[in-house]
């Protein structure tokens, strides 16, 4: 103890405290400071920003037209800002005619210059923020920098240059990112980098197919879901051919695709992939059948009514009963069918659309043969339900105390 | 008796040297840590996640005990929520008001037999709904559970996506709430585990359609004093935890997380008395033990507003409860500590949830009972109790300030000058009386929790104030 109240006396508790006192006042007068010369500095940054976007808006025309020069834009940095905000805003939703009005007012006012000297030659966040900001540009000479982006060291630099290349949205600037990603020279998160060739392969599908060829593993699958999310009818050529690929992630994909094509090319292999081996395969193979149901795709559904897994089932149910003038039929084709299962997944979709009481009306005033049908659905219906439960009120009860299988 | 009051006044004051010290590199942890997120954000587009087929799927789960008087508010504010991908689940965790059949009448509910597969124990179901207006929700209505984790449990078995969001029936979620925080797990080159947003006060702000039309600060002292609580632990502590990927809770109110993982981790634990800060330990134990490399970050933009008590009386429980919650997952963790197996988490989070979270209160009030004994007795010089007294006061002061600069900088809702003026008043009165009184109901907490008195006690709600505006 005296030992601790020596070495306290050395320590000079009174002289720290004091030390201690001034440097918390100093800290808090610091701050108090800081919150209202920075209040200040706002409010007269919002003052001049207003009055150069006022300034802008008053001669959009002539400064868009390229009649009044906006040469003093390239020396005042805020000026800039505020002309390069408008633009960009007015270049996200500018019409295929304007776009190069916009671009060029881009390179008059020297933004895009900046912008691409900043992403060469910057680091951090100035380089990161000039990279996306170039891809907004949307401008063709904007995209070997932003490929050199892809070369950087760190993450979020190369996070940054795939962003501006996907909102470049031309299949020029996706051929930088597939070259890198392919020969697996480039890491960055897949979220980021599927939405940027989602965006730039929309216009050319296409050109996904032949790096679909050359990549390997994870990489191949994600480039056959992008291709699934921007395939048409024109280019489903590998989409065929992917779906007897032995990957289930990639038959997925196709599946998905199927469902964009047009029913002559896409009923036939949607049919093989609804009896795939994986659950998830039959599963995408079923929501894209439900686009088809018009065109042929009622008996593979109500087969897939069938289905072991549970959720194939539910899909399937929710595709028969999407068109509501085909209701009567697919009803008669599963009961048909003979198979409860598939008749209770129909059975409870309708419940669960609210569309039950609705369609049993509809098939007593239409169908001949309604007594045999609503008679079908009821029984059915009654399976789901658990003794003495009131009719019209399904309960969960039974979910949770005999858990479903899936 | 006399050298016994000299350790103890030695001991408080090493103690809160240190613990000064911590929150000082906290606060500078936090200014740099929020000055980065700042300048990632412009590189960032958020709205490349409103069109995007690949955006994760979030599940909102919305545990509701007795909510009749918010419900319809916080579900209309969550469907109206911006994100492609949202199913929002609501569980009735056996209310004895009308929350239930205000759902049915507002939301137009149908029994429904959706596939419910109860892979997380929980209180037994007794009947799904979906609703007619808007096929994302969907009502679970349960026996009572008795714990918020019990109907989170409910819910999370009926979640379908891979994540899920938790939060209160009492909260209102800004409308990019979920976008932000998408944006985090979207671009992260590591795996999100989950994602914390900042909670906010609700209290005194004016809500229309589910949305906040209106922020003020409240009037009530005691509310006003929880804003700049609020705003500390979240801009600040869990900012600079977060930055060191130590984050040790991710709030009840408003968390994202991996379903996958909390699954595997068996969902929330039903006896917890903290059952947030438990997943969140849990979560990192089973990481750690299986060597992933993992993020959990908090991000400051994403917000939820939600009430907070409105009396002494209330908020001495709520302290109370949260006290009881730490010490029950320190106590439960407490395998974890200094094993290098559980890396900074272990070695350096939790040491310092133990000696400057827990035993705060024990130390603070022991601490200055002898210091004010050994000044009444003579043995501490008063001219030094005094300038302790003041540097005690004002380094808090600092702390809390620092922590209004946080909220000027990042996202600054309140934008008058009165509002901010007040603020800074409070930070004035926090830490005499209110600090003493917080300390004094923890210590309460930790003792209630030594005798064995965990019961859940029910928070008093109010409706929110709504305007036309």
């Amino acid at each position: 103890m005296a030992f601790v109240s020596s070495g306290l006396e050395q320590f000079a508790p009174a002289r720290v405290v004091f030390g201690a006192i001034v440097v918390s006042m100093s800290g808090i007068a610091l701050l108090l400071v800081f919150i209202i010369v920075r209040r200040w500095m706002r409010t007269r940054y919002f003052v001049r920003r207003d009055a150069i976007a006022a300034y802008v808006r008053q001669h959009w025309e002539a400064l868009v037209s390229g009649k009044l020069l906006p040469t003093n834009f390239r020396t005042d940095g805020l000026a800039r800002e505020v002309l390069e905000a408008i633009l960009l805003d007015r270049i996200e939703v500018a019409k295929r005619d304007e776009l190069p009005l916009l671009v060029d007012c881009l390179r008059r006012s020297g933004v895009l210059d900046v912008r691409i000297h900043e992403a060469r030659t910057a680091a951090g966040w100035r380089q990161r923020s000039a990279l996306v900001i170039l891809g907004r540009t949307r401008a063709p000479e904007a995209v070997p920098a932003l490929s050199d982006g892809l070369e950087s060291a760190d993450v979020e630099t190369r996070v940054a240059a795939v962003r501006g290349l996907g909102k470049i949205a031309d299949p020029a600037a996706a051929l930088p990112m597939l070259e890198r990603f392919t020969d697996g020279r480039m890491e960055v998160p897949w979220g980021v980098l599927k939405n940027a060739l989602l965006s730039c392969s929309a216009r050319q599908p296409e050109m996904l197919t032949r790096y679909l060829r050359t990549a390997q593993g994870t990489r191949r699958d994600l480039l056959a879901r992008v291709l699934s999310e921007v395939v048409d009818s024109a280019s489903c050529d590998e989409l065929l051919i992917l779906v007897s690929d032995p990957s289930a992630e990639i038959r997925a994909s196709a599946a998905r695709g199927l469902g964009r094509v047009t029913a002559e090319i896409a009923l036939s292999p949607l049919a093989q992939l609804a009896s795939d081996k994986e659950w998830f395969v039959r599963l995408r193979a079923v929501v894209a059948l439900g686009s088809f149901i018009e065109h042929g795709a009622l008996p593979v559904l109500v087969r897939v009514l069938g289905d072991r897994n549970r959720l194939v089932r539910q899909r399937a149910a929710w595709a028969l009963i999407r068109s509501p003038h085909l209701v009567q039929d697919v009803l008669r084709e599963v009961v048909a069918a003979g198979d409860d299962y598939g008749l209770q997944a129909v059975v409870a979709e309708l419940d669960r659309c609210g569309l039950y009481r609705s369609v049993l009306e509809q098939l007593k005033h239409l169908a001949a043969d309604s007594d045999q049908l609503t008679g079908s659905l009821d029984r059915a219906r009654a399976s789901l339900l658990p003794p003495g439960h009131p009719e019209g009120e399904p309960a969960a009860e039974r979910t949770t105390k005999e858990a479903w299988v899936a | 008796m006399i050298p016994l009051l000299n350790l103890s006044n030695s001991v408080l004051f090493v103690y809160y040297l240190i613990s000064n010290l911590f929150y000082f590199v906290l606060l500078i942890t936090a200014f740099v840590s929020a000055a980065r997120h700042r300048q990632r954000l412009s590189s960032l587009r958020l709205e490349t996640l409103d069109d995007s087929p690949f955006t994760p799927p979030i599940s909102i789960l919305v545990p509701a005990h007795d909510e009749a008087s918010n419900i319809t508010e916080n579900v209309t504010a969550l469907l109206s929520l911006d994100y492609p991908a949202l199913q929002i689940i609501v569980i009735n965790d056996g209310s004895e008001d009308e929350t239930l059949e205000v759902l049915k009448s507002e939301f137009a509910l149908r029994a429904t037999s959706v596939l419910y597969v109860p892979q997380i124990a929980s209180a037994p179901v007794r009947a799904l709904y979906t609703s007619a207006l808007d096929d994302r929700l969907l009502v679970l209505d349960k026996a009572a559970g008795g714990t918020k984790a019990d109907a989170a449990n409910a819910g999370l078995n009926a979640a379908t996506s891979p994540y899920v969001a938790v939060i209160d029936a009492d909260s209102v979620l800004q409308k990019d709430a979920l976008v932000r925080i998408g944006a985090e797990i979207f671009s992260a080159a590591v795996e999100v585990i989950a994602v914390g947003g900042i909670v906010r006060v609700l209290n005194g702000s004016m809500v229309s359609g589910g949305q906040i039309r209106e922020i003020r600060l409240p009037k009530r002292p005691i509310e006003v004093l929880q804003v700049i609580e609020y705003l500390r632990a979240f801009l600040i502590g869990r900012e600079a935890w977060s930055a060191l990927n130590m984050l040790p809770i991710i709030s009840g109110a408003f968390g994202v997380f991996s379903r996958e993982r909390m699954m595997r981790v068996g969902g929330f634990r039903t006896n917890a008395i903290g059952e947030d800060i438990d997943l969140v330990v849990r979560m990192h134990r089973s990481l750690l033990q299986e060597h992933k490399r993992y993020r959990m970050p908090f991000v400051p933009e994403p917000t939820c507003w939600t009430q907070v008590p409105q009396t002494l009386r209330a908020l001495g429980h709520q302290r109370a409860r949260w006290q009881k919650g730490l010490l029950d997952v320190l106590w439960g963790s407490r395998d974890m500590l200094f094993r290098p197996r559980y890396g900074r988490f272990g070695c350096v989070m939790l040491p310092y949830l133990w000696v400057f979270e827990l035993a705060a209160p024990v130390v603070e009030i022991v601490g200055l009972s002898s210091i004010i004994l050994a000044a009444v007795l003579g043995v501490l010089s008063k001219t030094f109790l005094i300038q302790f007294a003041v540097y005690g006061y004002a380094f808090a002061m600092l702390i809390s300030i620092g922590a209004v600069v946080q909220e000027e900088i990042t996202v600054r809702r309140y934008h008058r000058w009165t509002d901010v003026g007040r603020l800074l008043l409070y930070c004035l009165a926090e830490h005499f009386p209110y600090r003493q009184i917080n300390m004094w109901w923890r210590l309460r907490g930790m003792w209630q929790y030594l005798r064995g008195n965990v019961a859940w006690e029910k928070s008093e709600r109010s409706a929110f104030a709504t305007t036309t505006k």
